[in-house]
Protein backbone atom coordinates (compact mmCIF):
# COMPACT_ATOMS: atom_id res chain seq x y z
CA UNK A 1 0.00 0.00 0.00
CA UNK A 2 0.86 3.20 -1.15
CA UNK A 3 2.03 5.50 1.72
CA UNK A 4 2.24 9.18 0.30
CA UNK A 5 -0.43 10.30 -2.44
CA UNK A 6 -0.48 13.13 -4.18
CA UNK A 7 -3.79 13.38 -6.43
CA UNK A 8 -4.67 15.89 -8.66
CA UNK A 9 -2.20 18.83 -6.84
CA UNK A 10 -1.84 22.30 -8.21
CA UNK A 11 -1.05 25.70 -6.78
CA UNK A 12 -1.26 29.14 -7.36
CA UNK A 13 -0.39 31.55 -5.58
CA UNK A 14 -1.97 34.96 -5.34
CA UNK A 15 -4.99 32.82 -7.24
CA UNK A 16 -7.41 34.72 -8.97
CA UNK A 17 -5.32 38.05 -8.33
CA UNK A 18 -3.42 39.38 -11.45
CA UNK A 19 -0.27 38.52 -10.31
CA UNK A 20 -1.24 34.90 -9.89
CA UNK A 21 1.53 32.69 -10.15
CA UNK A 22 1.30 29.21 -10.99
CA UNK A 23 3.52 27.34 -9.41
CA UNK A 24 2.65 23.46 -9.48
CA UNK A 25 0.43 22.05 -12.27
CA UNK A 26 -2.09 19.06 -11.81
CA UNK A 27 0.84 16.82 -9.78
CA UNK A 28 0.10 12.66 -8.85
CA UNK A 29 2.45 10.96 -7.64
CA UNK A 30 2.70 8.20 -4.94
CA UNK A 31 5.38 7.36 -2.33
CA UNK A 32 6.08 3.37 -1.37
CA UNK A 33 6.14 2.76 2.09
CA UNK A 34 9.79 2.31 2.96
CA UNK A 35 11.55 3.95 -0.19
CA UNK A 36 14.08 6.76 -0.92
CA UNK A 37 12.55 9.11 -3.42
CA UNK A 38 14.55 12.38 -4.72
CA UNK A 39 12.58 15.08 -6.49
CA UNK A 40 14.43 17.13 -9.06
CA UNK A 41 14.29 20.35 -11.22
CA UNK A 42 15.44 23.30 -11.97
CA UNK A 43 15.20 26.31 -9.52
CA UNK A 44 11.70 27.78 -9.73
CA UNK A 45 9.83 23.86 -10.38
CA UNK A 46 8.06 23.84 -7.26
CA UNK A 47 9.90 21.46 -5.58
CA UNK A 48 10.54 22.48 -2.21
CA UNK A 49 6.68 24.18 -2.19
CA UNK A 50 5.57 20.50 -2.96
CA UNK A 51 8.00 19.13 0.06
CA UNK A 52 6.58 21.80 2.55
CA UNK A 53 3.74 20.82 1.35
CA UNK A 54 3.63 17.28 2.60
CA UNK A 55 4.96 18.75 5.69
CA UNK A 56 2.07 20.50 6.06
CA UNK A 57 3.49 24.06 6.48
CA UNK A 58 1.60 25.00 2.96
CA UNK A 59 -1.97 24.30 2.02
CA UNK A 60 -2.37 23.72 -1.66
CA UNK A 61 -4.96 25.45 -3.18
CA UNK A 62 -5.89 22.66 -5.57
CA UNK A 63 -6.13 18.82 -5.25
CA UNK A 64 -4.95 16.82 -2.00
CA UNK A 65 -2.25 14.57 -0.41
CA UNK A 66 -2.83 11.84 2.17
CA UNK A 67 -0.50 9.92 4.57
CA UNK A 68 -1.68 6.26 4.64
CA UNK A 69 -5.30 7.61 3.76
CA UNK A 70 -5.24 10.29 5.76
CA UNK A 71 -5.44 13.44 4.26
CA UNK A 72 -2.58 16.26 5.40
CA UNK A 73 -3.12 19.16 7.00
CA UNK A 74 -0.47 20.89 9.19
CA UNK A 75 2.19 20.21 10.78
CA UNK A 76 2.48 16.43 12.81
CA UNK A 77 5.31 14.94 14.12
CA UNK A 78 5.21 11.85 11.60
CA UNK A 79 6.07 13.57 9.13
CA UNK A 80 9.84 15.16 9.97
CA UNK A 81 11.40 18.05 8.03
CA UNK A 82 15.36 18.58 7.49
CA UNK A 83 15.61 21.81 5.79
CA UNK A 84 17.92 23.47 3.45
CA UNK A 85 18.53 26.32 6.05
CA UNK A 86 20.54 25.75 9.12
CA UNK A 87 17.67 24.94 11.73
CA UNK A 88 19.51 23.90 14.69
CA UNK A 89 18.64 25.43 17.80
CA UNK A 90 21.81 27.94 18.68
CA UNK A 91 20.90 27.79 22.24
CA UNK A 92 21.12 24.37 22.94
CA UNK A 93 23.38 22.21 23.23
CA UNK A 94 24.10 19.32 20.98
CA UNK A 95 22.33 16.81 23.04
CA UNK A 96 19.48 19.09 23.96
CA UNK A 97 18.76 19.45 20.15
CA UNK A 98 18.81 15.41 19.44
CA UNK A 99 16.33 15.20 22.25
CA UNK A 100 14.06 17.74 21.96
CA UNK A 101 11.47 16.25 20.06
CA UNK A 102 10.62 13.40 22.87
CA UNK A 103 11.28 16.15 25.85
CA UNK A 104 8.22 18.17 23.49
CA UNK A 105 6.14 14.63 24.90
CA UNK A 106 7.27 14.92 28.32
CA UNK A 107 9.56 12.56 28.12
CA UNK A 108 11.98 11.51 31.57
CA UNK A 109 15.55 12.38 31.72
CA UNK A 110 16.30 8.76 31.73
CA UNK A 111 14.53 8.63 28.35
CA UNK A 112 16.15 11.88 26.80
CA UNK A 113 19.41 10.64 28.10
CA UNK A 114 18.98 7.31 26.01
CA UNK A 115 17.60 9.58 22.86
CA UNK A 116 21.12 11.51 22.75
CA UNK A 117 23.30 8.85 23.08
CA UNK A 118 22.06 6.75 20.69
CA UNK A 119 21.53 9.29 17.98
CA UNK A 120 24.54 11.38 18.83
CA UNK A 121 26.46 8.35 17.76
CA UNK A 122 24.03 7.64 15.19
CA UNK A 123 25.04 10.66 13.09
CA UNK A 124 28.62 10.56 14.06
CA UNK A 125 29.07 13.42 16.77
CA UNK A 126 29.84 11.02 19.98
CA UNK A 127 31.69 13.29 22.06
CA UNK A 128 30.20 16.43 20.77
CA UNK A 129 27.33 16.03 23.03
CA UNK A 130 27.99 19.46 25.87
CA UNK A 131 28.80 21.25 22.47
CA UNK A 132 27.32 24.60 21.38
CA UNK A 133 25.70 24.71 17.36
CA UNK A 134 28.26 27.83 17.07
CA UNK A 135 31.08 25.47 17.80
CA UNK A 136 30.22 22.97 14.85
CA UNK A 137 30.98 23.02 11.16
CA UNK A 138 28.24 23.09 8.73
CA UNK A 139 28.29 19.54 8.14
CA UNK A 140 28.25 18.57 11.77
CA UNK A 141 25.52 21.07 12.02
CA UNK A 142 23.79 19.55 9.43
CA UNK A 143 24.25 16.00 11.33
CA UNK A 144 22.78 17.33 14.22
CA UNK A 145 19.86 18.23 11.96
CA UNK A 146 19.30 14.93 10.86
CA UNK A 147 19.83 13.59 14.16
CA UNK A 148 17.25 15.19 15.70
CA UNK A 149 14.68 14.47 12.99
CA UNK A 150 15.46 10.69 13.36
CA UNK A 151 15.51 11.27 17.06
CA UNK A 152 11.83 12.56 16.95
CA UNK A 153 11.27 9.31 14.95
CA UNK A 154 8.57 10.05 12.34
CA UNK A 155 6.90 8.10 9.45
CA UNK A 156 8.06 9.86 6.77
CA UNK A 157 11.82 11.75 6.07
CA UNK A 158 10.99 14.88 3.87
CA UNK A 159 14.53 16.62 2.93
CA UNK A 160 14.59 20.31 1.25
CA UNK A 161 18.26 20.36 -0.61
CA UNK A 162 19.86 19.53 2.98
CA UNK A 163 23.53 18.97 1.42
CA UNK A 164 23.30 22.51 -0.54
CA UNK A 165 25.25 24.21 1.26
CA UNK A 166 27.76 21.62 1.95
CA UNK A 167 31.41 21.16 -0.05
CA UNK A 168 31.77 18.71 -2.16
CA UNK A 169 33.97 15.66 0.31
CA UNK A 170 31.48 17.20 2.93
CA UNK A 171 28.38 16.08 0.88
CA UNK A 172 29.54 12.74 -0.59
CA UNK A 173 30.25 11.80 3.19
CA UNK A 174 26.86 13.21 4.30
CA UNK A 175 25.18 11.09 1.14
CA UNK A 176 26.69 8.03 2.12
CA UNK A 177 26.17 8.12 6.07
CA UNK A 178 22.53 9.08 5.15
CA UNK A 179 21.79 5.98 3.28
CA UNK A 180 23.97 4.04 6.09
CA UNK A 181 21.10 5.21 8.60
CA UNK A 182 18.14 4.94 6.18
CA UNK A 183 19.32 0.83 5.67
CA UNK A 184 18.82 0.58 9.73
CA UNK A 185 15.47 2.09 10.00
CA UNK A 186 13.55 1.95 6.69
CA UNK A 187 11.71 5.27 6.49
CA UNK A 188 9.92 6.55 3.57
CA UNK A 189 11.92 9.61 2.45
CA UNK A 190 11.24 12.31 0.13
CA UNK A 191 14.44 13.97 -0.74
CA UNK A 192 14.56 17.56 -2.79
CA UNK A 193 17.59 18.38 -4.73
CA UNK A 194 18.81 19.72 -8.47
CA UNK A 195 21.96 17.46 -8.03
CA UNK A 196 21.33 14.70 -10.49
CA UNK A 197 24.17 12.61 -9.05
CA UNK A 198 23.11 12.87 -5.07
CA UNK A 199 19.42 11.83 -6.65
CA UNK A 200 20.84 8.52 -8.52
CA UNK A 201 22.77 7.80 -5.75
CA UNK A 202 20.60 7.97 -2.72
CA UNK A 203 16.81 6.72 -4.72
CA UNK A 204 14.73 4.00 -5.62
CA UNK A 205 12.84 6.52 -7.71
CA UNK A 206 13.52 9.86 -9.37
CA UNK A 207 10.49 11.79 -9.90
CA UNK A 208 11.86 14.93 -12.61
CA UNK A 209 9.89 18.08 -11.91
CA UNK A 210 9.50 20.52 -15.70
CA UNK A 211 9.55 24.15 -14.80
CA UNK A 212 7.03 27.08 -14.23
CA UNK A 213 4.76 25.64 -14.04
CA UNK A 214 5.95 22.70 -11.68
CA UNK A 215 5.19 19.38 -13.85
CA UNK A 216 5.98 16.03 -13.95
CA UNK A 217 7.95 15.32 -16.57
CA UNK A 218 9.34 11.24 -16.31
CA UNK A 219 9.70 9.37 -13.73
CA UNK A 220 13.06 6.90 -13.26
CA UNK A 221 12.74 3.72 -11.67
CA UNK A 222 16.73 3.48 -9.91
CA UNK A 223 17.55 -0.37 -9.60
CA UNK A 224 20.98 -0.04 -8.45
CA UNK A 225 21.79 -2.95 -5.39
CA UNK A 226 21.78 -1.32 -1.99
CA UNK A 227 23.48 -0.81 0.04
CA UNK A 228 25.55 1.53 -1.99
CA UNK A 229 29.21 2.98 -2.27
CA UNK A 230 30.98 4.99 -4.02
CA UNK A 231 32.43 3.39 -7.18
CA UNK A 232 28.80 2.57 -8.11
CA UNK A 233 29.12 6.80 -9.21
CA UNK A 234 31.76 5.11 -12.09
CA UNK A 235 29.68 2.83 -13.24
CA UNK A 236 27.66 2.30 -16.90
CA UNK A 237 24.42 1.95 -15.21
CA UNK A 238 24.85 5.23 -12.83
CA UNK A 239 26.28 7.08 -15.94
CA UNK A 240 23.07 6.17 -17.82
CA UNK A 241 21.09 7.49 -15.96
CA UNK A 242 22.93 10.67 -15.14
CA UNK A 243 23.28 11.27 -18.88
CA UNK A 244 19.45 10.63 -19.56
CA UNK A 245 18.15 12.83 -16.57
CA UNK A 246 20.97 15.76 -17.29
CA UNK A 247 19.55 15.76 -20.92
CA UNK A 248 15.97 16.57 -19.62
CA UNK A 249 16.74 19.01 -16.99
CA UNK A 250 18.73 20.93 -19.57
CA UNK A 251 15.89 22.24 -21.61
CA UNK B 1 44.13 33.30 23.37
CA UNK B 2 47.11 35.73 23.96
CA UNK B 3 46.19 37.84 21.45
CA UNK B 4 43.02 38.28 23.05
CA UNK B 5 44.34 38.95 26.61
CA UNK B 6 46.65 41.44 25.02
CA UNK B 7 43.42 43.24 23.06
CA UNK B 8 41.31 43.48 26.57
CA UNK B 9 44.28 45.21 28.22
CA UNK B 10 44.88 47.89 25.76
CA UNK B 11 41.34 48.08 25.53
CA UNK B 12 41.15 48.60 29.16
CA UNK B 13 44.47 51.17 29.66
CA UNK B 14 42.91 53.02 27.20
CA UNK B 15 39.50 52.94 28.60
CA UNK B 16 41.70 54.40 32.02
CA UNK B 17 43.44 56.79 30.09
CA UNK B 18 40.42 58.84 28.91
CA UNK B 19 38.84 58.95 32.58
CA UNK B 20 42.30 59.92 33.90
CA UNK B 21 42.91 62.43 31.04
CA UNK B 22 39.20 64.26 32.30
CA UNK B 23 40.33 64.07 35.89
CA UNK B 24 43.98 65.71 35.31
CA UNK B 25 42.07 68.33 33.01
CA UNK B 26 39.36 69.50 35.51
CA UNK B 27 42.78 69.46 38.13
CA UNK B 28 44.59 71.53 36.19
CA UNK B 29 41.35 74.39 35.47
CA UNK B 30 40.27 73.64 39.52
CA UNK B 31 44.57 75.10 40.28
CA UNK B 32 44.23 77.70 37.76
CA UNK B 33 44.38 81.04 39.94
CA UNK B 34 41.49 82.73 37.86
CA UNK B 35 39.10 79.46 38.86
CA UNK B 36 35.46 79.96 40.55
CA UNK B 37 35.12 77.61 42.95
CA UNK B 38 31.44 78.34 43.25
CA UNK B 39 31.04 76.64 39.80
CA UNK B 40 33.90 74.66 39.79
CA UNK B 41 34.58 73.29 42.95
CA UNK B 42 37.86 71.72 43.42
CA UNK B 43 38.04 67.87 43.90
CA UNK B 44 38.83 68.04 47.37
CA UNK B 45 35.86 69.53 47.95
CA UNK B 46 33.76 67.37 46.09
CA UNK B 47 35.23 64.52 48.33
CA UNK B 48 34.38 66.32 51.39
CA UNK B 49 30.79 66.72 50.58
CA UNK B 50 30.71 63.07 50.37
CA UNK B 51 31.93 62.05 53.09
CA UNK B 52 29.95 65.00 54.81
CA UNK B 53 26.99 63.43 53.48
CA UNK B 54 27.60 60.38 54.33
CA UNK B 55 28.35 60.83 57.98
CA UNK B 56 24.73 62.85 58.17
CA UNK B 57 23.49 59.73 56.41
CA UNK B 58 22.13 61.94 54.17
CA UNK B 59 23.51 60.19 50.96
CA UNK B 60 22.64 56.69 52.12
CA UNK B 61 18.83 57.59 52.86
CA UNK B 62 18.76 59.37 49.48
CA UNK B 63 20.25 56.59 47.38
CA UNK B 64 18.17 53.33 48.85
CA UNK B 65 15.45 55.82 48.39
CA UNK B 66 16.36 56.16 44.53
CA UNK B 67 17.30 52.74 44.44
CA UNK B 68 14.03 51.34 45.53
CA UNK B 69 12.07 53.89 42.89
CA UNK B 70 13.99 52.47 40.20
CA UNK B 71 13.98 48.99 41.56
CA UNK B 72 10.30 49.21 41.53
CA UNK B 73 9.79 51.02 38.25
CA UNK B 74 11.90 48.62 36.42
CA UNK B 75 10.85 45.63 37.57
CA UNK B 76 7.02 46.13 37.22
CA UNK B 77 7.65 47.90 33.66
CA UNK B 78 9.62 45.29 32.19
CA UNK B 79 7.83 42.36 33.49
CA UNK B 80 4.71 44.29 32.15
CA UNK B 81 6.94 45.09 28.98
CA UNK B 82 7.83 41.31 28.59
CA UNK B 83 4.47 39.64 28.63
CA UNK B 84 2.74 42.18 26.56
CA UNK B 85 5.75 42.04 23.58
CA UNK B 86 5.37 38.97 23.76
CA UNK B 87 1.79 38.69 23.32
CA UNK B 88 2.26 41.36 20.39
CA UNK B 89 4.75 39.47 18.92
CA UNK B 90 3.23 36.37 19.01
CA UNK B 91 -0.39 36.53 18.38
CA UNK B 92 -1.29 38.19 15.49
CA UNK B 93 -4.80 39.45 17.11
CA UNK B 94 -2.92 40.57 19.87
CA UNK B 95 -0.86 42.34 17.63
CA UNK B 96 -3.55 44.42 15.60
CA UNK B 97 -5.50 45.45 18.73
CA UNK B 98 -2.66 46.85 20.88
CA UNK B 99 0.30 47.81 17.88
CA UNK B 100 -1.30 50.83 16.74
CA UNK B 101 -1.49 51.99 20.41
CA UNK B 102 2.01 51.47 21.51
CA UNK B 103 2.99 53.09 18.10
CA UNK B 104 1.39 56.02 18.80
CA UNK B 105 2.38 56.15 22.73
CA UNK B 106 6.33 55.31 21.52
CA UNK B 107 6.67 58.91 20.44
CA UNK B 108 6.06 60.88 23.86
CA UNK B 109 8.84 60.91 25.95
CA UNK B 110 8.15 59.68 29.41
CA UNK B 111 8.79 62.88 31.33
CA UNK B 112 5.75 64.55 29.66
CA UNK B 113 3.49 62.57 31.51
CA UNK B 114 4.86 63.96 34.52
CA UNK B 115 2.13 66.97 34.76
CA UNK B 116 -0.44 65.00 34.22
CA UNK B 117 0.42 62.32 36.44
CA UNK B 118 1.23 64.69 39.40
CA UNK B 119 -2.42 66.34 38.70
CA UNK B 120 -4.19 62.93 38.98
CA UNK B 121 -2.40 61.37 41.61
CA UNK B 122 -0.03 63.71 43.59
CA UNK B 123 3.81 64.08 44.13
CA UNK B 124 4.15 61.28 46.37
CA UNK B 125 5.96 57.82 45.74
CA UNK B 126 3.13 56.17 43.47
CA UNK B 127 3.61 58.83 41.06
CA UNK B 128 7.65 58.86 40.97
CA UNK B 129 7.83 54.83 40.80
CA UNK B 130 4.60 55.01 38.09
CA UNK B 131 6.87 57.54 35.60
CA UNK B 132 10.14 55.22 35.93
CA UNK B 133 7.39 51.91 34.93
CA UNK B 134 6.42 53.93 31.61
CA UNK B 135 9.70 54.99 30.67
CA UNK B 136 10.74 51.03 31.45
CA UNK B 137 7.43 49.78 29.47
CA UNK B 138 7.62 51.71 26.66
CA UNK B 139 11.73 51.18 26.15
CA UNK B 140 11.66 47.45 26.86
CA UNK B 141 8.45 46.58 24.78
CA UNK B 142 9.81 47.73 21.36
CA UNK B 143 12.36 45.61 21.68
CA UNK B 144 10.79 42.48 22.84
CA UNK B 145 8.45 43.07 19.76
CA UNK B 146 11.49 42.91 17.69
CA UNK B 147 12.63 39.93 19.03
CA UNK B 148 9.39 38.21 18.85
CA UNK B 149 9.68 39.39 15.10
CA UNK B 150 12.83 38.15 14.42
CA UNK B 151 12.58 34.53 15.88
CA UNK B 152 14.04 33.28 12.43
CA UNK B 153 10.95 31.22 10.32
CA UNK B 154 13.03 28.17 9.80
CA UNK B 155 13.07 27.59 13.90
CA UNK B 156 9.33 27.61 13.97
CA UNK B 157 8.98 25.46 10.97
CA UNK B 158 11.01 22.86 12.11
CA UNK B 159 9.81 22.63 15.86
CA UNK B 160 6.27 22.32 14.29
CA UNK B 161 7.02 19.87 12.09
CA UNK B 162 8.84 17.66 15.72
CA UNK B 163 5.14 18.24 16.39
CA UNK B 164 5.39 21.53 18.58
CA UNK B 165 2.27 22.57 19.38
CA UNK B 166 2.10 26.52 18.99
CA UNK B 167 2.21 26.84 22.71
CA UNK B 168 5.01 25.00 22.89
CA UNK B 169 7.16 26.83 19.80
CA UNK B 170 6.48 29.60 21.66
CA UNK B 171 7.92 28.64 24.56
CA UNK B 172 10.73 26.42 23.29
CA UNK B 173 11.74 28.25 20.08
CA UNK B 174 10.48 32.28 20.31
CA UNK B 175 11.40 33.44 23.59
CA UNK B 176 14.76 31.76 23.43
CA UNK B 177 15.64 32.93 20.25
CA UNK B 178 14.06 36.25 21.27
CA UNK B 179 16.41 36.59 24.16
CA UNK B 180 19.44 38.63 23.07
CA UNK B 181 16.66 41.47 21.89
CA UNK B 182 14.65 41.18 25.23
CA UNK B 183 18.15 41.46 26.84
CA UNK B 184 18.70 44.57 25.09
CA UNK B 185 15.72 45.92 26.19
CA UNK B 186 16.03 45.40 29.90
CA UNK B 187 19.45 47.46 29.16
CA UNK B 188 17.78 49.71 27.78
CA UNK B 189 15.27 50.40 30.30
CA UNK B 190 17.54 50.34 32.76
CA UNK B 191 18.81 53.46 31.42
CA UNK B 192 15.56 55.05 30.83
CA UNK B 193 14.98 54.14 34.68
CA UNK B 194 17.67 56.58 35.71
CA UNK B 195 16.69 59.15 33.63
CA UNK B 196 13.41 59.34 34.66
CA UNK B 197 13.74 58.81 38.19
CA UNK B 198 16.03 62.41 38.33
CA UNK B 199 13.68 64.03 36.79
CA UNK B 200 11.14 62.79 38.61
CA UNK B 201 12.94 63.84 41.99
CA UNK B 202 14.18 67.01 40.59
CA UNK B 203 10.65 67.62 39.80
CA UNK B 204 9.07 66.75 42.95
CA UNK B 205 10.46 65.09 46.06
CA UNK B 206 11.46 65.26 49.72
CA UNK B 207 14.13 62.83 49.45
CA UNK B 208 16.65 60.64 46.75
CA UNK B 209 19.26 61.56 44.41
CA UNK B 210 17.27 64.15 42.65
CA UNK B 211 16.49 65.74 45.69
CA UNK B 212 20.01 66.64 46.90
CA UNK B 213 20.70 67.10 43.31
CA UNK B 214 17.78 70.26 43.59
CA UNK B 215 18.92 71.15 47.27
CA UNK B 216 22.77 71.51 46.22
CA UNK B 217 21.14 74.08 43.25
CA UNK B 218 19.16 75.70 45.40
CA UNK B 219 21.74 76.09 48.30
CA UNK B 220 24.41 76.83 45.75
CA UNK B 221 26.44 73.81 46.87
CA UNK B 222 28.12 72.99 43.83
CA UNK B 223 30.35 70.49 45.44
CA UNK B 224 27.27 68.30 46.30
CA UNK B 225 26.06 68.64 43.04
CA UNK B 226 28.88 67.35 41.54
CA UNK B 227 29.69 64.61 44.14
CA UNK B 228 25.59 63.33 43.57
CA UNK B 229 26.27 63.66 39.46
CA UNK B 230 29.74 61.00 40.19
CA UNK B 231 27.31 58.70 42.25
CA UNK B 232 24.60 58.28 39.61
CA UNK B 233 27.32 57.84 37.11
CA UNK B 234 29.12 54.95 39.38
CA UNK B 235 25.46 53.65 40.29
CA UNK B 236 24.33 53.33 36.98
CA UNK B 237 27.66 52.14 35.24
CA UNK B 238 28.04 49.26 37.98
CA UNK B 239 24.42 48.28 37.30
CA UNK B 240 25.07 47.78 34.02
CA UNK B 241 28.23 45.64 34.20
CA UNK B 242 25.87 43.72 36.26
CA UNK B 243 23.58 43.49 33.37
CA UNK B 244 26.51 42.46 30.93
CA UNK B 245 27.44 39.74 33.00
CA UNK B 246 24.16 38.23 33.30
CA UNK B 247 23.53 38.69 29.08
CA UNK B 248 27.16 37.11 29.12
CA UNK B 249 26.10 34.14 31.05
CA UNK B 250 22.50 33.73 29.23
CA UNK B 251 24.48 34.47 25.83
CA UNK B 252 26.56 31.66 25.78
CA UNK B 253 25.16 29.77 22.83
CA UNK B 254 25.17 33.23 20.90
CA UNK B 255 28.11 33.80 18.38
CA UNK B 256 28.05 37.53 19.20
CA UNK B 257 27.95 37.57 22.62
CA UNK B 258 28.65 41.06 24.48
Amino acid sequence: MPEIRIENLSHTFGKGGANALTVLDNINLQFESGSFNSIIGTSGCGKSTLLKMMAGLFTPSDGQMTLDGNVIEGTDRRRGMVFQQDAVFPWMTVARNISYGPRLRGASNKEQAEVEAKWTEMVGLKGFEDRWPRELSGGMRKRVDIGRVYANDPDVLLMDEPFGALDAQTKERMQSDLLTTWQKSRKTVVFVTHDIEEAIFLSDKIIVLSSRPGRVHHIEEVSLPRPRNDEMRLTEEFLDIKRRLWGMLDH
Amino acid sequence: MTVMNALRSRRLWLGALSIALVFAFYIWITNRPDNNPALLPPISDIVASFFTNLESGNLLTALGASLFRIAMGFFIGTTLALVIGCLIGWYKVVEYLLDPLIEALRPIPPLAYIPIIIIWFGIGEFSRVLIITIACFMVCVVNVIAGMKNVPQVYVDAASTMGASRFQVFRTVAVPAATPFIITGYRIALAAAWTTLVASELLAAQNGLGFLLQEGRRYFMTDQVMMIIVIIGGCAFIMDRIFRKIQSHLMQWSEARE
